[in-house]
């Protein structure tokens, strides 16, 4: 249907003219998505504080379950963050001119997958050490948030490769750029929550 | 008409009773709620913490959503119009 007015053939009246949604479909989707997401990890924060508030004798990492590397995964952190920060970069290049977006958001994909990556060498040399999701409610919670975040890191980050290959078919809408971007914002902005609840 | 003594219903609010009496005497055997009876206070306290976590949540991002949405009509400037307001 075009944008232009119409009219009734039986009334008379004019159809409003269409205009451009408040929010895009996409952007609003994954909005929804993302609180049920957030409701989702929201969930896991809970019931690892009350594991963690019943563990015997209130010590917690467990006796003899080896201790995370708190500061591999801040620095692995802060990739992830200042990923999260090349991305609106690549958003406000992306509205002033298309091509410009290109390199932060290549750079930003480049972050997330040193993110992914560093948390794989992690998770291999845990599991060397004995730390298994069988190994303990300790290791079970561990890998479970953990795991659950880097799915969606995954995912976020299929959807931004798919973003870049667009963008060089010079293809992507702003709407698709944001709603690929609020998916990863989100796997961005719930990590530090989950790095204070799993390693501090 | 028969006694309510001896009736079923006699019967079963004497049952009531004695059950009430048992759940008076006793309740920390029958306690379902597991915020209100544990014995370490760090586990109730995180109980009602993720409680209150998990109820005000929801609340927060609907809340949240909804004054955004309504920034956003207004900086488009198309306010909804409401109803019943009387034609100029």
């Amino acid at each position: 249907m075009s944008s232009s007015s119409a009219t009734y053939p039986m009334e008379g009246r004019s159809i409003p003219e269409r205009r451009e949604p408040l929010i895009p479909n996409g952007v609003l989707g994954m909005l929804i998505f993302i609180f049920t997401e957030v409701m989702f990890f929201s969930g896991l924060i809970s019931a690892h504080a009350i594991v963690k508030s019943q563990a015997a004798g209130q010590m917690w990492p467990p006796y003899g379950q080896p201790r995370l590397p708190v500061e591999e995964t801040a620095l692995n952190s802060l990739a992830l963050l200042v990923s999260g920060v090349v991305l609106v970069l690549a958003w406000f290049a992306f509205k002033r001119e298309r091509s410009a977006a290109r390199i932060p958001l290549f750079m930003a994909m480049l972050l997330g997958i040193a993110f992914v990556g560093l948390q794989g060498v992690e998770w291999a040399a845990l599991l060397a050490d004995g730390l298994t999701i069988q190994s303990s409610t300790y290791g079970a919670f561990f890998y479970l948030m953990v795991g659950a975040h880097g799915v969606h890191a995954i995912g976020a980050l299929m959807g931004l490769a798919w973003a870049f290959r667009r963008l060089d078919q010079e293809t992507l809408t702003s709407a698709q750029l944001a709603t690929v971007s609020a998916f990863w914002y989100f796997v961005v902005l719930v990590w530090p929550v989950l790095y204070w609840t799993v390693y501090l | 008409m028969r006694p309510l003594e001896n009736s079923g219903v006699g019967r079963g609010v004497a049952l009531l009773g004695v059950a009430a009496l048992i759940l008076a005497l006793f309740p920390e055997g029958v306690a379902a709620c597991p915020v209100c009876f544990d014995s370490s206070d760090e586990n109730r306290m995180a109980f009602i913490a993720t409680t209150a976590f998990l109820s005000l949540m929801p609340l927060g991002m609907v809340a949240g959503a909804g004054l955004w949405i309504r920034k956003k009509v207004k900086d488009r400037g198309d306010e909804p119009v409401d109803p019943n307001r009387p034609e100029p």
